[in-house]
């Protein structure tokens, strides 16, 4: 079935069809319409699941933490400060190998007050040990959240969606919603190995000495380092019942080209015209659309990038005293590689300034005339 | 203490550290400076009932689905579940706490519902061991002289009623129409009390066949025989043919079923009866004024009962005041005179003035006096004192001549249904005491519900069972945020049009369903209801439980004292002291 619905209200179709049993949330804009709409499904009875009020983001993870330890599935939405309110429990979450799936809307932290998409908030929880997968559009929102389930369950690791502010959050477009039915096929009911039995009392995530911690923080990573295969086998049997599929990333434009833009979220889609464009007048240039920031997918992009001379990275965040955390990230993980294009490392679009086409294709431009960047960030549409 | 051991590597290790061992060792008790501890205490509305009944109780049974848990309980104390769930004029709903927060709990019909659902279930026969070898004897069947020969008669007394009239039930058989209690409740509610045995001996007037001072047989004697003389107003005229006194009226038409009277009824006062006058006259036919000398504030008569007479269209003239009734043949002529409301007199009501040259008549067939009843008292020994038209007592019901106790409206300027059977149930616990050679004074002092005046004879007979502190618990003490606001449930009325027809009774009982809502509303004030809030929220496990159940005891081995499950208590029924050092 199709429908012209906004991004938000293609989370909640994704949660809906996920069979979701615990929902605790609070809200934030311009998170607040998602559980809105699902808070008023289940208060009108024709959504069967339970619904914790919460005093604040941090119980709501609290809350979710001790539900998924009960053995059920569990979702949460939240935005900006919400999530950083949450950062604590995000830690815990992922050491106690509980797999919640949570969107997070990607909103600019104050101050100054800023309400507009911005990743810094998705991106200042990069340690705390969620795979982060960001989305293009409405139709890849709904479908992620499905995959989220199957990802996260498979390698007991939570998984926070990612989607723009408004760009995507409160604007509308045609989503193919799939039937339960479908759903239910591609994702199977939940089943934890450890949860709460009150017939066998435990203690969990009890305190654990210098003896044994360190191990377990291995075994996070080994999980992570699993979640490109699993991933990939989730996205291949997900295209196959439904007829689409992500990567970890996705390479579009010119074979070969010289010249790579690397984007993530919604700039990817204005990035595909510009490309196009420039293509059809003879420039080799092509673009790599980022979906999985954690854990980063350095092998996919080494594959994706041979034969490059220069990366174009635009980045909608700012690590003060760095800058850019994706061609940070781009930059760490070709270090030791052989092949080692140029990093060009563009900031644009914060606290929600429109990345319009002439400025992305300004940084394509940029990129093409300089062997290397002039300077380690490249501020593209700043009025200096 | 515990095993202690270690992984070689990481890959022998599960994914999440968990613990199997305990901390029952950890004896955090002693960190406690503050004890809770499950303390029931007193519910504003038992406070607030003259009979002394449970009514937290009781509600908490109905909600429960125990409807004959609830009948046992309230019967411990009151003989006239059906009787008060109808006409007593609660007070307990006026003192409800869920009165500040939405509408007080119906618990009138919450009672009804259970008295007359319990006449459905088949009867049990209580065992009574040997009876005692005292006899007493209770002059007057009313709702005291009834309520005193229960008491007595479960304490194993040889009871002996004497009754003037043919019938048994006092004033609520006379004095109250049938529309409001249908006589087959009173019928069965007053056999109840002869089935334990009570003997009921009816047309024997005291004072005239037999002197109180013949009844030698009886070790005590207890005299409840109400304030049934019309007071009167005292006009040229008040006396003769077509005039009647209200109660005179009212027991006609219930012991007959009618009574011969004019067209246009006039009715003189304003309370209760006065009302239960028009509206009987009204379903005689005939057209009822009310003339009443205040205004509709002052009415003493209860507002449901002024708007239901209202609805039937009963007339009431306010600030109207009958000096003179003039006869001429069959019909009559009421001098009037109109009033205005003056100071405040000592009853608080502001006192009406007669407005002078303000005389007018009105025409009537017949004239009704219902203006206040006074006591007879011409059959009582000398030596029981009288003072402001009332017999004097102590606070156990004892006169001033030994073993000769008194109660009911012929005690008390508190002439309701609920104060006769509070105060018949006192003087049997006062005879008792009495026989016993005990200290009545004492033993009330230990039974009160909160401060009293009511007592519980459940605890006289009983001491120590189901404790209750004294206090009474208010709206403050409540945790509001578990409660939602709910509609009360009414009582359903008969049609307009059939009511005015007959006698039959205007109101209807709850039904199971409508009982059981009624009764979730209740916050059950300082009583635990095991809602087990204090068993989530307790941090330290430390609420016990007996099997399924809320054992209401603290595990204080480990209790920290950090008070939640008093905070979290929504009805007070956990306290919270400083520990003992």
């Amino acid at each position: 079935m199709k429908k012209v619905i906004t991004g938000n209200q293609a989370v909640a179709y994704g949660v809906i069809l996920s069979r979701v049993d615990v929902i605790s949330a609070y809200p934030i804009t311009p998170q607040t319409t998602i559980v809105e709409e699902l808070s008023e499904l289940i208060a009108s009875g024709r959504l069967n699941t339970r619904f914790l009020k919460v005093e604040s983001e941090h119980s709501a993870m609290a809350a979710l933490i001790g539900a998924s330890t009960g053995g059920v599935r569990c979702f949460t939405a939240t935005s900006s400060h919400g999530l950083a309110y949450m950062h604590e429990m995000l830690h815990w979450a992922s050491g106690a190998r509980l797999p919640i799936v949570m969107v997070n809307v990607n909103r600019a932290l104050g101050a100054p007050w800023n309400i507009w998409s911005d990743q810094s908030d998705s991106l200042s929880q990069r340690d705390t040990g969620w795979i982060q997968l960001y989305c293009e559009n409405n139709q890849e929102v709904l479908d992620t959240i499905l995959q989220a389930y199957r990802i996260a369950e498979t390698v007991k690791l939570p998984v926070m969606v990612v989607l723009d502010a408004f760009v995507l959050s409160h604007t509308s477009e045609v989503v193919e919603i799939p039937t339960m039915e479908e759903v239910d096929k591609f994702l199977p009911p939940f089943f934890l190995e450890y949860t709460i039995d009150t017939q066998e009392p435990v203690t969990f995530s009890v305190i654990t000495t210098p003896e044994h911690f360190f191990e377990f923080r291995y075994k996070v990573q080994k999980a992570m380092e699993q979640v490109p295969g699993i991933a990939n086998k989730v996205d291949d049997e997900f295209r196959s019942r439904f007829g689409r599929g992500y990567g970890a990333i996705e390479r579009y434009g010119k074979e070969g080209a010289e010249v790579l833009l690397m984007t993530s979220g919604t700039v990817t889609s204005t990035s595909r015209t510009v490309i196009q464009k420039l293509v059809q007048k003879g420039y080799s240039v092509a673009g790599i659309k980022i979906k999985r920031f954690r854990p980063f997918p350095s092998e996919e992009i080494y594959e994706a990038i041979k034969g490059a001379k220069k990366l174009a990275v635009i980045d909608r965040n700012l690590s003060a005293g760095v800058g850019g955390i994706f061609a940070q990230e781009l930059r760490a993980s070709l270090y030791s590689r052989e092949e080692r294009p140029q990093v060009f490392g563009f900031i644009s679009g914060l606290g929600g300034r429109d990345i319009t086409p002439d400025l992305i294709e300004e940084a394509i431009h940029y990129t093409v005339e300089h062997p290397r960047p002039e300077e380690e960030i490249l501020w593209l549409g700043l009025k200096k | 203490m515990t095993k202690q051991f270690t992984f070689k590597s990481a890959s022998e290790m599960p994914e999440i550290s968990i613990s199997r061992g305990h901390m029952d060792w950890n004896k955090t008790g002693a960190w406690r400076t503050q004890r809770p501890f499950y303390e029931d205490k007193t519910a504003p509305c038992n406070a607030a009932c003259p009979v002394g009944s449970d009514i937290v109780g009781f509600i908490q049974k109905i909600a429960q689905g125990d409807f004959e848990g609830a009948w046992n309980l309230i019967t411990e104390e009151n003989p006239f579940p059906g009787i008060c769930g109808r006409i007593c004029f609660h007070p307990c709903e006026s003192k409800c706490n869920r009165g500040s927060f939405d509408e007080p709990v119906a618990i009138h019909a919450l009672e009804r519902f259970v008295a007359d659902l319990a006449s459905t279930l088949p009867e049990k026969k209580e065992k009574f061991s040997a009876k005692k070898e005292e006899k007493i004897a209770i002059i007057g069947s009313g709702p005291a002289g009834m309520s005193c020969a229960y008491h007595l008669a479960k304490l194993h007394y040889n009871v002996t009623v004497f009754e003037s009239l043919s019938l048994a039930g006092g004033m609520l058989w006379m004095g109250i129409p049938s529309y409001r209690l249908p006589r087959d409740v009173l019928d069965r509610e007053i056999s109840n009390i002869e089935a334990l045995g009570v003997e009921i001996r009816t047309g024997v007037l005291i004072g005239e066949e037999i002197k109180i001072e013949k009844l030698k047989d009886y070790q005590a004697i207890f005299i409840a025989t109400g304030a049934h003389r019309s007071r009167g107003v005292k006009i040229s005229g008040e006396k003769g043919r077509g005039l009647f006194s209200g109660l005179d009226l009212l027991g006609r038409i219930n012991l007959d079923g009618k009574v011969k009277i004019g067209e246009r009824v006039a009715i003189i006062g304003g309370g209760n009866t006065a009302i239960d006058v028009a509206r009987s006259v009204i379903r005689l036919g005939k057209k009822a004024t009310i003339l009443y000398r205040r205004s509709k504030e002052e009415m003493p008569a209860f507002k449901e009962e002024i708007a239901e007479a209202l609805e039937e269209g009963v007339e009431i003239r306010y600030l109207v005041n009958p000096i003179r009734i003039q006869q001429k043949e069959s019909l009559r002529r009421l001098e009037c005179l109109r009033m205005k409301l003056g100071e405040k007199d000592e009853s608080g009501r502001r006192k009406p003035v007669p407005i002078p040259n303000s005389n007018f008549f009105i025409k009537a067939d017949s004239v009704v006096v219902a203006a206040g009843e006074e006591i007879e008292t011409s059959f009582l020994p000398k030596r029981i004192g009288k003072r402001e038209g009332i017999v004097l007592t102590q606070n156990d019901g004892r006169t001033g001549i030994e073993g000769i106790f008194a109660g009911g409206d012929l005690t008390s300027n508190q002439r309701t249904v609920a104060h006769a059977i509070g105060s018949g149930k006192k003087a049997a616990m006062a005879i008792d005491c009495y026989l016993k050679g005990n200290d009545s004074e004492d033993a009330i002092r230990k039974i009160l519900v909160g401060n009293g005046p009511s007592i519980s004879i459940f605890r006289y007979l009983h001491p120590g069972e189901r404790p209750r502190n004294p206090h009474v618990v208010n709206y403050e003490e409540l945790n509001m945020d578990y409660f939602e606001p709910a509609r009360r449930e009414r009582e359903s009325k008969r049609r307009l049009k059939e009511r005015i027809k007959r006698f039959t009774e205007v109101t209807s009982t709850l039904t199971e369903s409508a009982a059981l809502e009624e009764a979730s509303r209740c916050f059950s004030c300082g009583t635990c209801n095991e809602c087990e809030n204090c068993y989530i929220f307790c941090p330290d496990a430390s609420i016990l439980k007996k099997g399924e159940k809320i054992s209401q005891q603290v595990d204080y081995d480990f209790c920290k004292g950090c008070g939640i499950c008093f905070v979290e208590c929504p009805r007070r029924a956990i306290s919270l002291e400083e520990e003992a050092r």
